[in-house]
């Protein structure tokens, strides 16, 4: 099958996605959504692969969703228009099934994570099994500085409440050493080491009987599960719903994305949106 | 004799939020402060000679001023912290009979209903803190010990000085519960609070280290730093950030944190009837023949040997 946004290679067992929208930092569209949904689908049932390695293309892993407002319909709806909460919980529903179904896919995952990796980026790394970062990645969710709810639970199960806090409620990014030390990601290696490290990972997992690794995965999973996390996913469909109706009615006087964007374009708007913020805590440094 | 039910009022679980119902209007406040700098209010533990120890007319202010702060539209943050040399050294042990603070005294011949009546609106003030609808941050210097430690917890964020120590202690019997809520597992993963320190006393860049809690500075940065944070706070926009802490709180909630409290007052409970060895100091006992201050020394004479700092 034919790719526009993603690339697709397989060597040995491991396949590897890479991101590929290089030119707009790998930001994340409807159509990228939709090859990443069926390339996953494709390769699930396909035995040679062993492991799934994610990964962007050119200066970052991904800045997340496509702010762009041009093919992101179901990955940033506009918030005008009035649409009914049987809508919202549908767009919900499919979004935190996607991130459940990296969760829990039937192979090993790895993110291999350079430069940023924000918003749905962040939350992708999340959903992977394993996480390994360049010094220079740069992780966070900005959402909230927007008015927008974070788009995965993961946050309490693998950093704690303090943590998640502080990054949800600031949008604070923060960088690898410290994603390291709250465990965020698993490991952090220089720049020029990324990919070898990644690669030892990943012929190490493919080693392990296929099946044992699944089981194991799905028992790992199982214990997420028990400590409530299949709840929490539907959780956040029933708060995003809500947070949607919230975007129909800005307050005067408060930061309004969308009008920023069409007024200014997309750029001014990201910049006024962090400006605020960043006074306080600036970015860790700009990859 | 006075019993228990003499002095308390029953009040129903499916109760309104305390705050909700301690007015602050034309309210003096004396044991806790409120104060309004803009879009952040500041609420201050004010016994300082007491070092906070927290009695009922304390945590009533507190509370009055979480009420205020919420009708105020204007206020988007509130900071907790202590006057004087501590952030709060936690119940006030000398309160007198019939205080909701301290444990409740044998002499009242309370009912378990009497018991679970106070331990309930005890342990849902914390609740209720945890849950209060505009971010919370502490601010936490000297001495943050057992109720204190509730407090800190039960913020969003807590910035704490680097010397701060955190840490419980035990009414002579074993502090059961208690730090269920703020050293356990929810804040920073009980791997790293458990492993090897079931109820340590803990330095303020220790608790950083842990994850229990956001950031410790020098002391004398503490207070520049608090507002940082708190002014970056005021910038979100408030009703998502309040959908957010929604969230959560929430998924902290399925994974169990709302029965976590319920065993926390359970717990309270169920220490009333602890059996004491000749061995052991009880604080009632000690009390009655020692005084507050012979129970401490009693409870310092027992207690283990402080671990040793680095080792």
């Amino acid at each position: 099958m034919q790719y526009q946004t993603i690339i697709y290679q397989q060597e040995s067992g491991i396949g590897k996605i890479t991101l590929n929208r290089p030119e707009k930092l790998n930001a994340i569209n409807d159509l990228m959504l939709e090859e990443l949904d069926n390339l996953l689908r494709e390769k699930e049932t396909d035995i040679e692969v062993r492991v799934m390695v994610i990964e962007g293309a050119g200066r970052c892993f991904s800045v997340g969703q496509d702010l762009s407002g041009v093919d992101t319909a179901e990955v940033m709806p506009n918030r005008r228009g009035r649409r009914s909460a049987k809508e919202l919980i549908g767009w919900g529903t499919r979004w935190n099934r996607r991130l459940e179904y990296i969760f829990n896919y039937l192979k090993p995952t790895i993110a291999q994570v350079h430069g940023h990796c924000l918003g749905l980026g962040c939350y992708n790394a999340m959903a992977s099994d394993i996480t390994i970062a360049s010094e220079d990645a740069v992780f966070g969710d900005p959402s909230l500085r927007m008015g927008l709810l974070t788009g995965t639970p993961l946050w309490t199960w693998l950093i704690g409440v303090k943590k998640t806090k502080e990054l949800l409620y600031l949008g604070r990014y923060i960088d690898a050493r410290e994603a390291e030390q709250i465990c965020l990601i698993n490991r952090v290696v220089p720049r020029d080491r990324l990919e070898e490290e990644v690669d030892r990972y990943a012929q190490a997992l493919s080693l392990s009987p296929g099946d044992g690794m699944v089981a194991a995965k799905e028992s790992i999973n199982a214990q997420m599960e028990a400590r409530g996390v299949g709840s929490a996913w539907r959780f956040l469909t029933e708060m995003q719903a809500l947070n949607w109706m919230q975007q129909r009615d800005i307050p005067p006087g408060e930061f309004d994305f969308w009008e920023a964007r069409e007024k200014k374009g997309l750029k001014e708007a990201l910049k006024e949106r962090d400006a605020k913020v960043e006074e306080f805590f600036p970015k860790p440094f700009s990859p | 004799m006075t019993t228990f039910r003499q002095i308390t009022k029953w009040v129903t679980q499916y109760q309104k939020r305390q705050w909700e119902f301690t007015p602050y209007e034309g309210r003096e406040y004396t044991a806790a402060l409120y104060e309004k700098q803009g879009r952040i209010a500041r609420i201050t533990l004010n016994r300082p000679e007491k070092r906070n120890a927290i009695n009922d007319k304390m945590f009533e202010d507190m509370l009055a001023g979480l009420h205020q702060a919420n009708d105020d539209p204007e206020v988007r943050v509130v900071i907790i912290r202590g006057a004087g040399s501590t952030f709060s050294a936690g119940h006030d042990l000398s309160s007198p009979i019939g205080e909701e603070s301290p444990p409740v005294h044998p002499d009242l011949t309370p009912t378990v209903r009497d018991f679970y009546n106070i331990e309930r609106r005890r342990c849902n003030k914390h609740e209720d803190l945890f849950n209060f609808p505009k971010p919370t941050i502490a601010q936490v210097h000297g001495y943050c010990i057992g109720a204190g430690g509730e407090i800190q917890a039960a913020c969003d964020i807590t910035i704490a000085a680097e010397d701060a120590q955190f840490g419980v202690r035990g009414f002579g019997v074993a502090p059961i519960g208690v730090y269920g809520a703020n050293l356990g597992p929810w804040p920073s993963g009980s791997r790293r609070m458990m492993a090897g320190n079931m109820f340590p006393e803990l330095s303020g860049k220790e608790m950083e280290a842990t994850g229990a809690i956001n950031k410790a500075v020098p002391r004398d940065k503490l207070e520049e730093e608090v507002m940082k944070w708190a002014e970056a706070l005021a910038t979100i926009p408030p009703d998502a950030l309040a959908v957010t802490k929604e969230f959560v709180n929430g998924l902290l909630d399925i994974t169990g944190y709302g029965a976590h409290w319920r065993a926390h007052y359970e717990g309270h409970v169920s220490i009333q009837w602890v059996r004491f060895r000749p061995d052991e100091v009880s604080f009632y006992r000690a009390k009655k023949y020692g005084g507050l201050k012979g129970f401490l020394k009693d409870r310092a004479a027992h207690a283990t040997p402080k671990r040793k700092r680095g080792s």
